[in-house]
């Protein structure tokens, strides 16, 4: 049983991971591959805050999700003010950087990982309470990130990735708006961190690596970009997929490299046959 | 009369090719000022200085007593600088009643549906509201086009070649709401190559040529002029569209 619902717990991260990068990438057209970082610093912040100074679990989360929002609106305002692909080469400095700092700093563990970390619920339902609450905030992000690019924000996105200048021409600021979609994005890719931290106690700088960039930007390819269903989709398949590979036992020094070449293969393939992903959008001029 | 718009000694260089030089202009509430000139002399750039979309080497352009050369182009839309582009340029993936609603300067603004559903009657256009910019002809592309910057329903209009591949019902259309308008009391600009929509339609215009205005006056005066025939129409004086 905690065996499905940690399985559970995985899928619901990564369906709040790929809806937001979604947001990010797939809405936005924003290329980023600081999505995972975000996550880390919300979870340290948290973590931080609620073991040194003593901050209720639910306020501490509250602040690392803010304390990633702050972040990427730092990351993202200077570099969208020059162009896109400032952005993309600010965020590998931001993820590769942010993760060599937090394995120099002593106070967040350092490279061995941070432990100890307070629990949001102990007792015999704790298990099944985070299931609940992770599914339920992913269901959250699902909804908010639809709502975000269906109506009157969603036509201004639209309009803005098709034609940026006379979008702004008409009166709108695109920065704004893709200043906007970032720390939302972000934000939550830091309330998942947060809720992370507190739900697995332990942090490590290697659970937020580049590989993870890679793994989310294939849930969302291979579910479908620019997709209400789409990221739930990939997150669910490529959740789902390694934990099957995981029965036949295969042992670990085959196990990861392996992985890393099916996400590799499955983004390659998908983006030649089908590039719109599983869950496509209609077809339009 | 004051001027809606004013632009006092600008200069626009690309490279080595000066593009806009000392252009100084004025153009006031209500009337339809012609800017006429061959290929290249400047007049998309001219747009494109006023709307923001190039910065100046120098000069200034005034709305009204406010300077702009410091607001972004967005912020110039809000105080109520329109533009049609000479590629039409409508959102591809929007329909043509979105297309409208992304066009008020507060959007999305209140009451903006039954302005598009207005605007979009008025210029013949209210069958097309669902379907895509490319399922329309491109005279009807024009046209929503156009209605997109009537949504932003500011002081100043600006069209670049409001008429070039547009004929028949379009083109009564197009005519007849830059006069309404200029009536309405907005400084109305219209590039165009086409000389009877011209004659027909301005008061006042400019001939460019080499980023230089090389004459302005009334439309007779222009068309009367030794220079234009020679510069523009090749030295063969008459109506001719390029
Ligand atoms: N962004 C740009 N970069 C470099 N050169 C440019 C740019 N935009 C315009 N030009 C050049 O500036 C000159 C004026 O172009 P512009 O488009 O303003 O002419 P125009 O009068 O609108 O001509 P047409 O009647 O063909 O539309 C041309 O030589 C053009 O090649
Ligand atoms: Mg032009």
């Amino acid at each position: 049983m905690e065996y499905i619902y940690s399985v559970l717990i995985l899928i619901g991260i990564n369906i709040i991971m790929a809806s937001s990068f979604n947001l990010i990438i797939g809405y936005g057209g924003l290329i980023s591959i600081a999505h995972p970082i975000f996550f880390a610093l919300a979870g340290y912040c948290s973590a931080i805050v609620s073991m040194k100074f003593g901050v209720p679990i639910p306020l501490a989360i509250v602040l690392g999700t803010l304390f990633s929002t702050v972040l990427s609106v730092a990351l993202s305002l200077p570099s969208l003010r020059v162009s896109g692909d400032y952005l993309l080469i600010a965020s590998i400095g931001f993820q590769l950087g942010f993760v060599e700092v937090i394995k120099n700093i002593e106070a967040a563990g350092a490279a061995s990982g941070l432990t100890g970390i307070p629990a949001l619920y102990s007792g015999p339902l704790r298990s099944p309470a985070f299931v609940v609450t992770i599914l339920a905030v992913a269901a959250l992000v699902v909804w908010l990130v639809h709502r975000m690019t269906h109506g009157d924000y969603g036509r201004a996105i639209q309009a803005m990735r098709d034609d940026e200048e006379c979008f702004t021409s008409l009166g709108r600021n695109a920065t704004a708006i893709k200043v906007a979609i970032f720390a939302v994005g972000s934000g939550v890719a830091g309330l998942a961190g947060a809720l992370y931290a507190h739900y697995s106690q332990f942090l490590s700088p290697e659970q937020f690596g580049i590989i993870q960039s890679g793994l989310i930007l294939t849930m969302v390819v291979v579910g479908g970009m620019g997709t209400t269903w789409g990221p739930v989709v990939g997150a669910l398949l490529l959740t789902a997929l390694p934990q099957a590979i995981t029965f036949v036992n295969l042992p670990t020094a085959i196990m990861a490299p392996l992985q890393g070449m099916i996400y590799t293969g499955l983004v390659l393939l998908f983006l030649f046959v089908r590039p719109q992903g599983l869950m496509a959008k209609k077809v339009r001029q | 009369m004051t001027a809606a718009i004013r632009l006092v000694s600008v200069q626009k260089h690309f490279g080595g090719i000066s593009v806009a030089e000392d252009i100084s202009l004025e153009i006031h509430a209500g009337e339809i000022l012609g800017l006429i000139g061959p290929n290249g002399a400047g007049k998309t750039t001219l747009f494109n200085l006023i709307s923001g979309i190039h910065a100046p080497d120098g000069g200034e352009i005034y709305l009204g007593d406010q300077p702009l050369s410091r607001l972004p182009i967005y912020k110039r839309a809000r105080l109520g600088i329109a533009r049609t582009w000479q590629h039409v340029r409508l959102f591809p993936t929007l329909s043509v009643l979105d297309n409208l609603l992304m066009g008020p300067r507060d959007y999305p603004g209140a009451g903006t549906d039954e302005r598009a559903a207005a605007i979009l009657a008025r210029v013949g256009m209210s069958e097309a509201r669902d379907k895509m910019p490319g399922e329309l002809p491109f005279g009807q592309q024009k046209l929503v086009a156009l209605a997109r910057t009537l949504m932003n329903d500011g002081k100043v209009l600006l069209l670049d070649e409001p008429m070039a591949g547009v004929e028949g019902q379009v083109y009564e259309t197009i005519k007849q709401v830059v006069r309404d308008e200029a009536k309405a009391g907005r400084a109305v600009c219209v590039v165009e190559h086409n000389v009877s929509f011209i004659r027909d339609l301005c008061t006042r215009a400019v001939f460019m040529f080499n980023g230089r205005i090389e004459q302005q006056g009334t439309v007779e005066e222009l068309l009367a002029s030794e220079k234009l025939a020679e510069l523009y129409f090749g030295g063969k004086k008459g109506e001719t569209r390029s």
